[in-house]
């Protein structure tokens, strides 16, 4: 068939992808997001290109197939040092991260002209739970109770309204793994009404993430502090830069970003960051005061979480290189979300200042028994997996609220890997099996 | 009357639809589609009225109905144990009774359709029916319309007050307490606490 | 008599939307250009490629949707934003519909909107979708209010329910400068009811596209489309309601009004591009607590503006 005109003009749209952010995934997923001609969707509906990058554990392979066949055709996918699904065998493999783009180009261009088939659906296209039959009220079971009409069974709310006594009915679903506003890999099983979140549990916790390898160096021997504060700015502007796209603000959240690729970021840049985010309301529009820890919560999930309240917990005061540098922790006065951000940016500016000051006179740390990870304090056990307080934390926010406060807490675990192995040469043994 | 041929085919297609969507209503099996199919019959008779010459009044019910529908399809979902109205449900109960009354209802109206005398004086050309709905509100029927209109200001205002975040003794979500009438005394006006526990409180 | 009554208002309706609604995608890819995103091709093809690739990409399905609705809603807000621009009046006599409610009519739009919304989201049968179809409605009724109160403000010294006469009345003085509050909180209630931007709580990213999120191809570029109409319409409505319409010197009217339609665009598409998403618990507050009893003052306002000059 010849190419049509509409086709034509269709490979020349921006690639839209959906990105399964696997384990180990998003460091790739940060440099699509600045290059030109690619958009980042949050919806599979939204796509052409399913891109899994990174690992996904064998028992979330179930999950990835619903989503794989969410994708409307004609769709293709490819998988970023992921190993396909066995259905999937021929599919688009790659380890490259430089060779990304153009491939997602390429498939697209393909996709458009026909020259690629439509990737196979792997799920039969039939109803999980047929329709049960009508009972006495239409909705299969008897008088108003009972009755599973579409597997959703009717809403018998029996526990208080947690707020305001205007009670929708409740609707229970299970989110997760790879809800673009999660984390990645956490799944939870999530009772709303309305918009506002009744109970959550969690069922798996997000997937580990990979700091810089001079974090880990540092625990082996004296790194330079300019590399390690540069390494903490660039976690926390990454992380930033998520929130910021989740706010609506796709601006500033590129400028975070392109920040936290900037050869030398200066703290300049960092304030002038900060200003405009003052400026244009992201303290005061986007947030509510919500999503406070106590302090039990605020010192489990560590770093920020914990300076932002005002515990002084950070393992740069014990270095005497850093009190050289008169490194104090910063904190601020409140457990919630802004107060979070309030915190990072401070961080970040703080990071990258230490930085300019300990390059000027080649400042190494001097202390190597425990290194303050941007995640919080390693000294000598990993700061631990918290994400099972959002069990007590999310019931009674709204949906937003709840996506802002899981945007500005840090609750995944840390990989064994750094960043530079993840990302560079292929990882040995699966990150399965050395989990399990 | 001397009008177009298209406003009579108008009429009758209007009117046909805002009695089908009328039956839908008691058809489909769903709260929300039965509210909205309610509101395209209100929508059809709308349109009526606008062919009848009444454009205020035709146009006040499309935005009346439209707000008053979506309401009312919120608060069937607050109230039936249906989750978000999303599954199936039966729309009519007491067949019997409602069939008796539906044809009891209809036979008056339709009586009336047929023995009373619609009035057959042709408007005047320079009718202006805003203008002359205006006079009937602001002129002979002023002070009902006038208080009626006050009530519903303050009625207003006092949804405003009442969903702002700050109570009469404190934030709204903290709960309130009314002060006691000695410093330092119980707070006024609440029931004393019975110990009987019949359920009503959960404390958490 | 069918081409002046029947023929020229509707292709002036059509044109106008489609012709704005490009104008809208363009604008907002030039904007977003302009403050530094990256982009990938030229501003004033991007919305050409991605209407192609979505009229190639398949309608998916969800489970069990309301298909009636779920098809209808967004072709109903598309002929709501026609219905809406139908009422805007060009010149004296270019009109498409001078009917004597146009204010009502234009009133009656906006509660529309709010069912055709709520079916968008709601008949998916997904749960982004609902969400973002419930928050719709809760915030719709104080867009609804605060326009109510903001149009009859206009109506007072224009002494008819009609946009045509609005405009007329504003010879001496335009609305935006007897009435300041006015056009500020009518551009709240078009991000409102189009969803732009900081107001977009109903398709919003936290909501994976809320009430669009569970659709793709066609029925999503009509949505997209829809919605590009609809801000076109509001800016008719707010440029002859505020900005005196078609009255101007030198220039023809229809070229005026065309003018102060695109301002009106380019400022809610700056605003959409720079303030971040409301949180929605505050936005409601605001709403309730601020905007509406400044449309009170402004109604006020208007009243004594009306009576004394």
């Amino acid at each position: 068939m010849a190419v049509s005109w509409l086709q034509r003009l269709a490979a020349r749209a921006a690639v839209p992808v959906f990105p399964v952010r696997g384990m180990h995934g998003e460091e790739v997923l940060y440099r699509l997001a600045l290059t030109p001609g690619i958009k980042l969707v949050d919806s599979p509906r939204h796509a052409s290109i399913l891109l899994v990058a990174g690992g996904v554990p064998p028992d979330q392979h179930d999950a990835l197939r619903r989503v794989h066949d969410q994708l409307p055709g004609p769709f293709a996918t490819l998988w970023y040092r992921s190993e396909p699904l066995d259905e999937l065998a021929g599919a688009t493999r790659l380890d490259d991260p430089d060779a990304l783009p153009e491939a997602l180009k390429t498939i697209h261009r393909e996709l458009m002209s026909g020259k690629r088939g439509s990737s196979p659906r792997l799920l039969p296209d039939e109803p999980p739970n047929p329709w049960e039959g009508l009972g006495d009220d239409g909705h299969g079971g008897k008088g108003m109770m009972g009755g599973v009409p579409y597997g959703r069974p009717m809403a018998m709310n029996m526990t208080d309204d947690i707020r305001d006594g205007l009670t929708l009915d409740s609707l229970t679903v299970t989110l997760g793994p790879f809800l673009p506003m999660l984390p990645p890999g956490l799944t939870a099983e999530v009772t709303l009404q309305g918009d506002l979140i009744q109970s959550w549990t969690t069922h798996s916790a997000p997937y580990p993430i990979a700091l810089e390898s001079v974090f880990f160096q540092a625990l082996q021997g004296p790194v330079p502090i300019a590399e390690l504060e540069r390494a903490r700015a660039r976690y926390h502007l990454k992380r930033l830069h998520f929130a910021l796209r989740l706010a609506g603000l796709d601006r500033l959240a590129l400028e975070a970003l392109r920040l936290a690729f900037a050869p030398h970021p200066g703290q300049d840049r960092a304030m002038a960051l900060r200003r405009r985010l003052v400026r244009c309301g992201f303290f005061r529009l986007t947030t509510t005061g919500r999503g406070r820890l106590d302090e039990n919560q605020a010192r489990r999930v560590g770093g920020i979480a914990a300076r932002a309240p005002g515990l002084e917990e950070d393992l740069r005061s014990r270095d005497a290189a850093y009190r050289r540098l008169e490194f104090t922790p910063i904190i601020q006065g409140g457990a919630d979300t802004n107060a979070r951000w309030c915190q990072t940016l401070a961080e970040i500016e703080q990071a990258l200042q230490l930085a300019d000051q300990a390059e000027r006179d080649a400042v190494h740390t001097q202390r190597s028994d425990g290194v303050e990870t941007p995640r919080g304090p390693w000294h000598e056990q990993w700061p631990e997996e918290a994400s099972d307080l959002l069990d007590d934390l999310l019931p009674g926010l709204e949906w937003d609220e709840a996506m802002s406060t899981l945007a500005s807490l840090d609750l995944a675990p840390l990989s064994p890997w750094s960043l530079e192995e993840t990302s560079g040469a292929p990882v040995p043994t699966s990150v399965e099996e050395r989990r399990a | 009357m001397d009008y177009p041929l298209i406003v009579d085919v108008f009429f009758v297609l209007l009117a046909t639809l805002a009695v089908v969507s009328g039956w839908r209503v008691f058809a489909t099996d769903s709260m929300v589609r039965a509210s909205f199919f309610l509101l395209v019959s209100f929508i059809a008779v709308g349109v009526i009225m606008i062919l009848l010459a009444a454009e205020y009044l035709g146009v006040a019910m499309f935005f009346m109905m439209a707000v008053e529908m979506m309401v009312m399809a919120i608060f069937m979902v607050m109230f039936m144990m249906n989750p978000a109205g999303l599954n199936p449900m039966m729309m009519v109960h007491q067949h019997k009774f409602s069939i008796a009354a539906g044809a009891a209802v209809f036979l008056v109206l339709a009586t009336v359709a047929l023995l009373a005398e619609f009035p057959d004086s042709p408007l005047p050309a320079d009718l202006d029916p805003v203008a002359s709905l205006g006079d009937e509100l602001l002129g002979d029927s002023m002070l009902i319309f006038e208080s009626a209109g006050i009530v519903l200001l303050t009625t207003m205002i006092g949804v405003v007050v009442l969903s702002s975040h700050r109570g009469r003794y404190g934030a709204a979500d903290e709960g309130s307490m009314p002060p006691g009438l000695v410093p330092g005394g119980d707070p006024a006006g609440m029931p004393e606490e019975d110990d009987e526990g019949d359920g009503h409180h959960h404390c958490h | 008599m069918i081409v002046s009554e029947l023929i020229l208002p509707v292709a002036l309706v059509i044109g106008v939307l489609v012709v704005g609604a490009y104008l809208v995608a363009v604008l907002d890819e030039a904007i977003a250009g302009a403050i530094g995103m990256p982009r990938g091709g030229s501003a004033w093809l991007a919305p050409l490629t991605q209407g192609a690739w979505l009229l190639t990409q398949h309608a998916n399905a969800t489970e069990a949707p309301d298909w009636q609705a779920w098809r209808l809603a967004p072709a109903l807000y598309l002929a709501l934003a026609a219905i809406g621009l139908a009422v805007v009046p060009f010149s004296p006599t270019l009109i498409p519909t001078d009917l004597v409610t146009s204010v009502v009519l234009w009133g009656s739009v906006e509660a529309l909107a709010t069912v055709v919304i709520f079916l968008h989201g709601w008949s998916a049968n997904t749960l982004l979708a609902l969400i973002g179809a419930y928050r719709y409605v809760a915030l719709g009724l104080s867009y609804i209010l605060i326009s109510m109160f903001v149009l009859i403000g206009v109506a007072l010294p224009a002494e008819s329910l009609q946009f045509s006469q609005v405009v007329t009345s504003q010879e001496g003085l335009w609305n935006v400068i007897r009435q300041p509050l006015g056009l500020p909180l009518f551009l709240i209630v078009g991000l409102g009811m189009t969803f732009w931007g900081p107001l977009n709580l109903a398709d919003s990213r936290d909501l994976a596209g809320g009430t669009a999120s569970a659709v793709s191809g066609p029925p999503r570029l009509v949505w997209n489309l829809a919605r590009a109409a609809m801000l076109v319409a509001f800016s008719g409505a707010a440029a002859s309601a505020f900005l005196g319409g078609w009255l101007g010197p030198w220039l023809p009217g229809p070229v005026w009004m065309l003018l102060k339609m695109l301002a009106v665009l380019a400022v809610l598409l700056l605003i959409g591009r720079l303030v971040p998403r409301l949180q929605p618990e505050r936005c409601v507050t605001l709403m309730w607590v601020v905007f509406l009893p400044l449309s009170f003052v402004d109604l006020i306002w208007a009243g004594a503006a009306a009576f004394f000059l």
